[in-house]
């Protein structure tokens, strides 16, 4: 059974279908639901998500055959066929994509036959069923590459050896999406490589019809991804490596040097790219030498975050910042077996920090968990107190920050309180940015 | 009308006949609307709109010192992220101490979708009271609870024994109507049945006979204004100064009030809304139970209608001579005010689309601005638009298009009417502003647009709009809108399907 959420920060598994098709090129959702369901999406993709609008054919434009009553006792298939044809004749797309509500999945709509009709006939269009009750966001984006992977990518027995595809980075979800991805492509680009991330920028629904010919699948999340990278391996025969998300320079060097010897790059490029990027970056962090040690930026430290940014986060702030994150929330609803892959990143820091990491998907507890992790002053004198303290998570976590007298950042999901557009904390160029954007607030007073 | 001893309310189809697909002139919208024949036009491509549960959430997220429950999966209610971070704000101006937007979802899995999802609702009420200490905890109810069977109010009568918060079950199931709308009866059938039953008289210390009397004289005095979650603190303000003018007392229900504020609505002189669309139903309950007579005849936006909106009021107290001079001192000065701007808008053209009062009341605004009408969007369309519209020569030709949203519609008609603004309803205005139109938001949460320094306010805003739009015109020379070139030359109306009219 699963248990009630208090403040969830994820839509549900068609939510995070029609942001994952959002992100995607030219890519069409139709959704077969009721008529609210694509305007809730509308305000969750936009206003929590560091106002990405409403994108090239979502928020409002969202095509949905709105099923009401009538149609959930008598079967909504009819509608779906109309609105499918209407769609075609209107709206200019790549890729069309059914995606099912909860009402049309327990009514028992084959969504998927109906798609198949205008496939059959030349059409581009493809069916998931993505009942809400299925999951969550993270969950939607499974289905829908899944989906993508099995009747989408065409088969390509000749492998490119020169080309990978990179997944399990969460479009929207993670509100830094589109700079993220456009920063895995540079790195793959350094060592030799040409990626398909398929919602980056530049590319097209083409990246994804070719991806297939790619010689590796690269997952940068331990539990994300996963699902679709078997699916594309028995489907395509193509293998699939896990490596850890690159944010902050400790991390990006993990990454490059996993893929690296998972793609048998040459170690003098892997170690030359990795000298030439840290010069880089030690650049222009060297002038922070004076602030950080003039006016004490060592910070401690919580981080409240989904699965692959919590322990990319802590690393960083751990191993590069040099605080002290004691407490690490991850909010994401995760089997017993996720959560062990998960805690594992947390395990070897090189500072030798290591965090007290819960898994609790309320948002009230994180105050709860960390009253456990850190003691109260009890009127004591002399108390070895929080401070001070920074608090890296969403939103939805700076009542908790302000409880602290902490700093806040909105990092991940969902972000109201920022504008992001191609900002990326990935990478040597990314972490430059978060730095820049948790210092500036460390100074946004003077 | 009372349908209070059912759990639910019926929805708008069916009890006001209202309907959500229609293009063509207005006088033919009034005259079919009379006729009672708009019933069941529906549409052979449609985009998303928004569900009675999305509405409900307008209202129900700025109730304060309330938990919401999303009884539901997951995704349901989703739309509270966006807001989370300026509810907090919002509540804080009726009450410095108001805690921010808290919500939790039942979060229905397969396993509850089998097997029920009761045990998933008790268990979020039992934890929104021990760890919140809410004075009302409400449970909007979706889609999936109905198709399973869950029996919310037998849960929620076994938990109100348990709990000391007032339950408010609010059954809002998004598949149940297509008319958004019908989310304000659904919300204000739970409060009717939760908030204002089995009230507990105040208890006093010593009667004080003289107290009293001034207390009865106060009520008589008093009157219940009836907010909408799109308007600001501001023009709650504007609403306030207009009614003390004529020496009125004002409660200002439903949004941004505490839970405790419903019980003293049934003790007001008069129930007043500014948007029928809002509200029929809350007062012709409170007429039936308590006997609170109503208006709800206009929405005070523009002068016309505000003073519309004051003169029914002042009727009501037999003050009309004084409401008079009121009015008659406030359209001078206001006229003085406007002067310089009139020019500034004479002969441009503007497309408007939102609420049906409310875009009814703009158009007549913007025509006393100087500014043309040339088409008229409404979410949905009922009797209470009839009066309004009808009665405004300049919009009888121009075409109006009844749509929830279905902004490909809205698209075409800007396309050929290439109106010079376009003013619109949140979640529309982006499409306008991708084919290059300046835009005007209809309502702003923290902007002024009711009463007589709302209409300054609008015009001060436009002018300052059209001063530079720039930041539109670039962004439709550069980017695109999903539709064919081949929908534009298509009549906008051309996927509305009148062949399942009931009459």
């Amino acid at each position: 059974m699963s248990k009630f959420i208090e403040r969830p920060r994820y839509l549900c598994s068609m939510g995070g279908a029609v942001a994952t098709l959002k992100a995607l090129p030219k890519a069409i959702s139709i959704i077969h639901a009721a008529a609210g369901c694509g305007g809730n999406f509308g305000n969750a993709l936009n206003g929590a998500t560091g106002y990405l609008g409403s994108g090239y054919c979502a928020g409002q434009a969202l095509p949905s055959s709105n099923v009401y009553e009538k149609d959930i006792v008598f079967g909504g298939e009819e509608r779906l066929e109309e609105q499918i044809a209407n769609t075609l004749e209107i709206v200019d797309g790549d890729l069309y994509v059914v995606v099912t509500g909860c009402m049309v999945d327990i009514i028992g709509d084959d969504a998927v036959a109906v798609a198949n009709r205008f496939k059959d006939s030349g059409k581009p269009v493809l069916a998931v069923e993505t009942g809400g009750f299925k999951g969550n966001s993270f969950k939607g984006y499974d289905l829908v590459l899944g989906k993508l992977f099995r009747d989408f990518v065409a088969q390509q027995p000749v492998k490119d050896k020169q080309t990978v595809n990179i997944f399990g980075l969460v479009p929207i979800q993670d509100v830094f999406w589109k700079g993220n991805l456009n920063i895995l492509k540079a790195l793959l680009n350094k060592l030799g490589f040409k990626a398909n991330t398929f919602f980056g920028e530049g590319e097209t629904i083409d990246n994804l019809k070719q991806a297939g010919a790619a010689s590796l699948n690269i997952v940068v999340s331990d539990v994300y991804g996963i699902g679709p990278a078997q699916i594309f391996e028995e489907t395509h025969d193509v293998p699939y490596v896990v490596v850890p998300l690159p944010l902050g320079p400790s991390s990006t060097e993990e990454f490059l040097r996993q893929v690296g010897a998972a793609l048998k790059v040459d170690h003098t490029l892997v170690d030359q790219v990795i000298a030439e990027e840290k010069a880089h970056y030690y650049g222009y962090v060297e002038r922070l030498g004076d602030v950080y040690n003039d006016l004490d930026f060592q910070r401690y430290s919580v981080i409240v975050a989904d699965a692959n940014y919590g322990p990319a986060l802590t690393k960083f702030v751990a191993d590069d910042l040099g605080w002290l994150p004691e407490l690490v929330v991850i909010t994401d609803i995760l089997s017993d077996e996720e959560q062990a892959l998960v805690a594992d990143r947390f395990r070897g820091f090189a500072s030798g920090i290591a965090p007290k990491v819960v898994f609790d998907t309320d948002t009230s507890n994180v105050s709860k968990h960390f009253s456990a992790a850190w003691p109260r002053n009890n009127n004591a004198r002399y108390f070895d107190s929080f401070s001070p303290a920074f608090v890296l998570g969403s939103s939805l976590d700076r009542e908790f920050a302000e409880s602290l007298g902490a700093a806040h950042l909105s990092v991940t999901y969902p972000i109201s309180n920022r504008v992001v557009l191609d900002r990326t904390y990935l990478g040597y160029d990314g972490s430059l940015r978060l730095i820049e954007d948790i210092f500036g607030l460390l100074v946004g007073s003077r | 009308m009372d349908y209070i001893s059912e759990k639910a309310p019926p929805v708008r189809e069916e009890r006001l006949r209202a309907c959500n697909a229609y293009g063509g002139p207005s006088d033919h919208l009034v005259e079919k609307s009379k006729k009672g024949c708009l019933n069941g036009i529906k549409r052979k491509f449609s985009q998303t709109q928004g569900c009675q549960l999305n509405l409900s959430l307008a209202i129900i997220n700025t109730i304060r010192d309330a938990v919401v429950i999303v009884h539901g999966p997951v995704g349901c209610g989703g739309g509270s992220l966006a807001q989370a971070g300026v509810n907090k704000g919002f509540k804080q101006l009726r009450d410095s101490g108001s805690r921010g937007l808290l919500w939790v979802n039942t979060n229905l899995g397969e396993n509850e979708v089998i097997n029920g999802g009761e045990a998933n609702l008790r268990e979020a009420i039992l934890y929104a009271e021990k760890e919140f200490r809410p004075s009302a905890i409400v449970i909007v109810n979706s889609c999936v609870p109905a198709i399973i069977g869950d029996d919310v109010d037998s849960v929620v009568e076994q938990a109100q024994k348990e709990v000391t918060a007032r339950i408010v079950p609010v059954h809002c199931e998004g598949f149940k109507t297509k008319i958004q709308a019908s989310a304000y009866d659904a919300v204000y059938h739970g409060i009717l049945r939760n908030l204002l039953e089995n009230r507990q008289p105040e208890l006093r210390t010593e009667e004080d006979e003289l107290e009293l009397l001034k207390e009865k004289y106060q009520a008589s005095r008093t009157i219940n204004v009836l907010n909408v979650s799109s308007m600001s603190r501001i023009d709650e303000y504007e609403l306030v100064r207009l009614l003390k003018a004529l020496d009125l007392n004002l409660n200002i229900l439903p949004c941004y009030a505490h839970p405790h504020d419903f019980y003293k609505a049934t003790e007001a002189a008069l129930n007043v809304s500014i948007c029928a669309t809002h509200d029929d139903y809350f007062v012709e309950h409170l007429k039936e139970k308590y006997h609170i007579p109503f208006i709800l005849r206009t929405i005070p936006i523009g002068v016309k209608y505000t003073n519309r909106w004051i003169m029914d009021i002042a009727k009501f107290f037999g003050i009309e001579e004084a409401a008079q001079r009121f009015i008659d001192q406030e359209v001078k000065q206001l006229e003085e005010a406007l002067a310089p701007y009139r020019k500034l808008f004479k002969g441009k053209r503007v497309l408007i689309g939102g609420g049906e009062i409310r875009v009814v009341a703009n158009a007549e605004l913007l025509t006393y601005l100087g500014l043309e009408v040339i088409g008229l969007r409404a979410y949905h369309y009922d009797q209470f638009g009839d009066e309004m519209l009808g009665e405004q020569e300049v919009v009888q030709r121009i075409p109006f298009n009844v749509a929830t949203g279905q902004p490909f519609e809205q698209a075409n008609l800007n396309a050929n009417l290439k109106p010079d603004l376009y003013m619109g309803h949140v979640g529309t205005n982006v499409w306008a502003a991708k084919q290059g139109i300046p835009v005007l938001p209809l309502f702003h949460q923290s902007q002024l647009f009711l009463g007589y320094t709302g209409v300054f306010e609008v015009a001060r805003r436009l002018a300052r709009i059209l001063r530079n739009p720039s930041f539109n015109q670039k962004l439709g020379a550069n980017v695109k809108l999903p539709y064919y070139e081949s929908w534009y030359e298509q009549d906008a109306f051309a996927y509305i399907d009148e062949g399942n009219i009931q009459a």
